[in-house]
């Protein structure tokens, strides 16, 4: 399948679109799942974006074997790096969303609404 | 072997292994548990401790290699003198902290284990060389935070702690694409190279990335106004958490921003404004705030800013020499003080300042109270007083006057309403709120205020304090406090013995004018202290602060420099401050003495630091020489002066803080501790004399004296409470002798020293006499008084001497002092001003006449009859007074002679004058005419108000009428306008904090809305709007 676009750039593109969204729907929602998946989409998008910034068009998978010698893979192999920070994040991202959704429910006991409007006590 | 047990690589293995094992002991039973989780906590402290050690012995910065390769290819850590001093000081302040929290730690693992990846991370924060690296420990931090909120079930807890995620989640994403983005256009993550490469980090997307790392670094300290989160979870955390998201967590955050700081060499304006802004509006929005976690927590949020600004401003006018001092004496500062109020608020169970539980009662919890807001404040002996100091003169020095200002408004902003706070502890409650905390629940508090008070050492040694007699005042108040369980006058001798021999010490390296203020002011705050005898309770903690006080003179006296002075200037302030808390009617007086001496300290700050940005050195002597341009340092330092004497518009701290102390305090305030501002003043006057401009400006001083005395005058004329009548009169007094330094010529200056002596003597002799009276006859109402000349002799006998010497008649030496400076006046030609002079006197003669006539004279007040003569412990001190006052009449040479030649030499030659004797001086000056004149003018005077009088009551002259009638006229002719105009300034101060914190709506969407928006905004500052459209 090929397209006229790099897919890099459709990945940034997407990656940004779903931050934005994500964001968006963080800053919209009254309703904190709703934040909170907001918050995944954001992060999602974000990983995307990560990735696609290592990506070299036309490149390899970066591992050093028979098929791709040390010389080539300066400059055939896509950059590893930013495939390895996405790991991280994701697992960050994810423990992350874990505590959200704990704080969650526990919110939820406490006033059986899941609206952030139940939630303005502390102010000024 | 040792070297591998503290390397700092274990700080990790420690707190991840920590991390894992902790759940295993759980399983093992409570005590592994937690000698698990206190094995690991200790073992990352010993660990930053060890290797700090060996840092300061010289050791080079430990690099920590990762992964068998090195760096850039692999994750380094570093640890050196920075990070060390963060880790060192984190790490102890989490220590204390687990034993503060311990209640709720103790048996759950969950809480045990965060706390442990909290320290490590914010430790790593503070290593590491790479910057996704610092994201990694960033989110560790955070996470670790989320959890540890949870320890608080309430509903407002939790749902500020889901704000709190959500802002700070927003801002963690703000770094981790920038990150992304610094990696794809440089290739690195390496901290290191970044900076190495900085020249290559440009165009539209590296410009981004860099400003969203530090959007999130500069979000996490939580910036005004996109900060209510963090505010919601300083308010409804429990105390210990509250205080380590303030020091620790903060902590981390800022070493990552000081480490990447060369990264961000354009955007410093912007850090700086960031800092600014937060500093500036925190406090303001402070003052409106009652909730003490909330207040604390504009105070972190306020501090944190300073610090930030500090290290911009420092970075960019290149003085990163002052860097370690300010910056570190400001983080060491909060770190400790923070907490300590924290954990005070959090044992003390006291979450709003309107909150009744008194602290009147509980020494030591006042004590401690007392030392962590001083800290805060800034002032002496604190780390924050010696960064501040550094932070000034560094601003000033490169012309930075409106952050100068800023940091100065700042300060008193937050001193307002942490000083209320403490103020309104003291006020005695009506129920004991129970058993005070245990020790155990007190002992992290008393381990912050100790490692407080060593870094104010510290850093008192690294501004360049070499002299140790500087802490000679506070280290004896420190003895005395520790016998602080004797009987009051046991106690009272030990102080006055105390104040003698370390007093003489003091003072024996004075020189010229302060050798005879340390002459006049020593011996005579002796004697009025002696005079505390007369009362025998316990009185716990006065004597301490009042030896304190007393030797802060003498040390003040012989300072070379001005940083010397303005210690022991501050010392004088505080110590007096918390000696007027300790009278039980002080209340808001005390708050409003200690902010009015504030702003007269920062004035004369301002004045310093102006006096060292032109003369490039802090010595005092550097005064003499100083060139043309001082004229708004003088400026300054005079009007720094006049506040704390109660000048004319500023006076209206003085008749609450000298009416409400205690009576025999308000003696030593009246007659030695208002000295001090005359000796300061002096000693700034030299600066005027040698620039011509300032001759113009000193004119204006003279008249602001006697502004001050006229309407001191008049304010005392107008009571009808004899205690504040005299607290008016000093005000008054005090404006003679400004006028007669403003004069500045040789003759204008003995009369101010002889006119210092007579006050000193005068004051001490009437506050005295007027404690005895109130504690006989309960009153300090002219209408409960009357006919106690018969009652008391001695006191009638001795308070008349004093009267005469005061008002100016002849022979006694307030009469040598009226005519110098008359005289003085009228040789220099300010006629208008001896003409002014006059009028004051004769108002002077008014108020002292109705003093003497409502006390001692008429008939006795009801149920008065059996009021006996003052206690003798009271007598003494005023016979000896007495006698000084006839010494130096008689034999005005034992002052004169030692004053002229104490005069700077190049300065006596205004005048060919020898040590003549007074009469000889008036001779030389042919006084005749000028004495016939102003006796004429005031009795004139007199004969006029006498008949205004009778033309307008038409009634015989009885003698309370009489004053009725002219109190009534002054009351409707002299409005208080004084009082009107700050209680003016307080209300606008209130309402613009009660508009701006209007942003903090309590909505998490809004605050994370503002994070964004704060994001955008610095970009957009950064950037211009240029931007938005390149990076689009």
């Amino acid at each position: 399948m090929t397209t006229g676009l790099p897919v890099s750039t459709i990945l940034l593109v997407t990656g940004f679109c779903l931050s934005l969204i994500g964001i968006w729907g963080m800053l919209t929602h009254r309703n904190i799942l709703r934040i909170i998946i907001g918050f995944a989409v954001m992060d999602t998008g974000l990983h995307i974006v990560m990735v696609a910034t290592g990506y070299v068009t036309g490149g390899t998978a970066p591992i050093i074997d028979k098929a791709l010698s040390k010389a080539e893979a300066a400059q055939r192999a896509i950059d590893p790096v930013p495939s390895a920070l996405v790991v991280t994040a994701i697992v960050i991202g994810l423990s992350v969303t874990a505590v959200m959704l704990s704080y969650a429910i526990r919110l939820y006991a406490a006033k059986k609404t899941l609206s952030i409007d139940a939630f303005t006590e502390s102010k000024w | 072997m040792v070297a591998a047990l503290f390397h700092p690589l274990n700080i990790f293995l420690l707190g991840l292994g920590g991390g894992f094992v902790i759940p295993l002991l759980y399983r093992l039973g409570k005590p592994w548990l937690h000698a698990g989780f206190w094995l690991a906590l200790v073992g990352i402290v010993a660990v930053c401790a060890v290797s700090y050690a060996q840092l300061l012995q010289g050791a080079p910065s430990i690099e920590v290699l990762t992964a068998g390769s090195l760096p850039p290819v692999s994750i380094n850590l570093r640890f050196g003198a920075w990070e060390g001093f963060a880790t060192v000081s984190v790490g102890l302040v989490a220590l204390l902290g687990a034993l503060h929290l311990w209640d709720r730690l103790k048996g759950n693992y969950g809480a045990l284990l965060l706390y442990l990846i909290l320290v490590m991370g914010i430790d790593g924060m503070v290593m590491t060389r790479d910057l996704f690296n610092l994201f990694v420990f960033l989110e560790i931090v955070s996470i670790a935070t989320y959890g540890l909120l949870g320890l608080e079930r309430t509903p407002q807890a939790m749902a500020a702690a889901f704000k709190y995620i959500m802002a700070t989640v927003i801002a963690s994403t703000l770094f981790l694409l920038g990150t992304v983005l610094l990696y794809y256009v440089t290739g690195t993550l390496n901290i290191d190279a970044l900076i190495a490469g900085r020249a290559q980090i440009a165009g539209p997307i590296a410009t981004a990335a860099l400003l969203m790392v530090l959007a999130c670094l500069l979000i996490e300290l939580k910036p005004f106004p996109a900060n209510g989160w963090g505010l919601d979870v300083y308010e409804t955390a429990p105390s210990g958490i509250a205080s380590l998201v303030s020091v620790g967590v903060s902590a981390g955050v800022f070493f990552a921003l000081m480490k990447l700081l060369p990264l961000f060499e354009g955007q410093l304006g912007v850090i700086a404004a960031s800092g600014g802004i937060s500093f500036l509006f925190s406090n303001l929005i402070g003052l409106k705030q009652t909730k003490v976690q909330r207040m604390l927590g504009y105070s972190s949020i306020s501090q944190m800013g300073l610090m930030a600004m500090a290290l911009a401003l420092l970075t960019e006018v290149g003085a990163e020499a002052s860097i370690p001092l300010v910056v570190g004496g400001l983080f060491a500062n909060h770190l400790f003080a923070k907490p300590g109020l924290f954990w005070l608020a959090g044992v003390l169970r006291q979450d709003d300042v309107e909150a009744r539980t008194s602290l009147a009662g509980r020494p030591l919890l006042v004590a401690l109270l007392a030392l962590f807001m001083v800290a805060i404040a800034g002032l002496p002996p604190f780390p924050g007083f010696w960064a501040k100091w550094e932070l000034v003169l560094q601003l000033t020095a490169s012309g930075k006057l409106p952050w100068v200002g800023l940091i100065l408004i700042g300060s008193l902003l937050e001193a307002a309403y942490m000083f209320n706070w403490f103020v309104r502890a003291l006020q005695p409650a009506e129920v004991r709120s129970g058993r005070g905390p245990d020790l155990v629940a007190l002992l992290p508090i008393y381990g912050v205020a100790l490692l407080l008070v060593a870094c104010g050492i510290i850093a008192a040694r690294l501004s360049g304090i070499a002299a140790l007699w500087i802490f000679a005042p506070l280290a004896t108040g420190v003895v005395l406090y520790a016998l602080d369980g004797l009987p009051g006058r046991v106690k009272n001798v030990l102080m006055l013995i105390a104040v003698a021999l370390v007093g003489f010490w003091l003072s024996e390296s004075t020189v010229g004018i302060a050798r005879l203020f340390a002459a006049v002011l020593l011996p005579g705050g002796l004697v009025i202290a002696a005079a505390g005898l007369y009362r025998d309770d316990p009185r716990p903690g006065y004597y301490p602060m009042l030896a304190t006080l007393l030797l802060s003179i003498p040390a003040l006296l012989r300072s070379s420099n001005s940083l010397e002075f303005f210690f022991s200037w501050e010392i004088i302030t505080l110590s007096s401050c918390f000696l007027i808390a300790k009278s039980r009617g002080a209340g808001p007086h005390v708050l409003t003495f200690l902010l009015f001496s504030l702003v007269s300290a920062f004035f004369l700050l301002a004045g310093f630091a102006g006096i060292a940005a032109l003369n490039g050195t802090t010595d005092l002597s550097a005064l003499l020489t100083s060139g043309q341009d001082t004229a708004i340092a003088f400026v300054l330092l005079a009007i720094g002066c006049l506040i704390k004497a109660g000048a004319v518009g500023v006076h209206v701290w003085l008749p609450g803080a000298y009416a409400e102390a205690d009576d025999d305090f308000t003696a030593m305030l009246s007659a030695v501790v208002s000295k001090v501002a005359m000796f300061a003043l002096l000693t700034g006057t030299y600066l005027a004399i040698l620039s011509k401009v300032s001759l113009e400006i000193a004119h204006g001083v003279a008249w602001v004296g006697m502004l001050t005395t006229i309407a001191g005058a008049l304010l005392a004329l107008n009571q009808n409470d004899f205690k504040r009548l005299l607290a008016y009169s000093s005000m008054s007094q005090l404006g003679y002798i400004v006028t007669a330094i403003a004069l500045m010529s040789h003759l204008g200056w003995v009369t101010a020293l002889y006119l210092v002596a007579n006050h000193m003597m005068v004051k001490g002799i009437l506050f005295l006499a007027v404690a005895g009276i109130i504690l006989r006859t309960g009153t300090r109402e002219f209408g409960g008084t009357g006919g106690l000349a018969r009652a008391m002799p001695v006191t009638f006998v001795l308070f008349t001497v004093a009267i005469i010497s005061m008002s100016g008649l002849p022979p006694l030496m307030g009469f040598g002092g009226k005519w110098l400076l008359l005289s003085a006046m009228a040789d220099k030609g300010w006629n208008a001003l001896a003409i002014a002079g006059l009028i004051a006197t004769f108002l002077g003669f008014l108020y002292m006449i109705r003093l003497i006539t409502g006390l001692f004279l008429g008939p006795r007040a009801a149920g008065q009859q059996d009021v006996g003569e003052l206690p003798v412990a009271l007598l003494i001190p005023q016979a000896l007074l007495v006698a000084g006052i006839l010494v130096l009449s008689f034999y005005p040479k034992l002052l004169m002679d030692p004053v002229s030649a104490a005069i700077d030499p190049q300065f006596a030659s205004t005048l060919v004058w020898e040590g003549m004797s007074l009469y000889t001086i008036y001779g030389y000056w042919n006084p005749i005419p000028v004495m016939m004149i102003a006796v004429g003018v005031a009795a004139v005077l007199g004969v006029v108000a006498w008949f205004f009088y009778r033309s307008g009551v038409h009634r015989s002259g009885h003698r309370a009428r009489f004053y009725g009638y002219y109190r009534a006229l002054i009351a409707r002719t002299v409005p208080p306008l004084a009082t009107w105009f700050w209680a003016g300034v307080r209300d606008v101060a209130l309402a613009a904090a009660a508009s701006f914190r209007r942003v903090y709506t309590g909505d998490g969407q809004t605050y994370a809305l503002c994070v964004l928006l704060y994001f955008l905004a610095l970009y957009g500052v950064s950037t211009g709007l240029a931007g938005f459209w390149i990076a689009a």
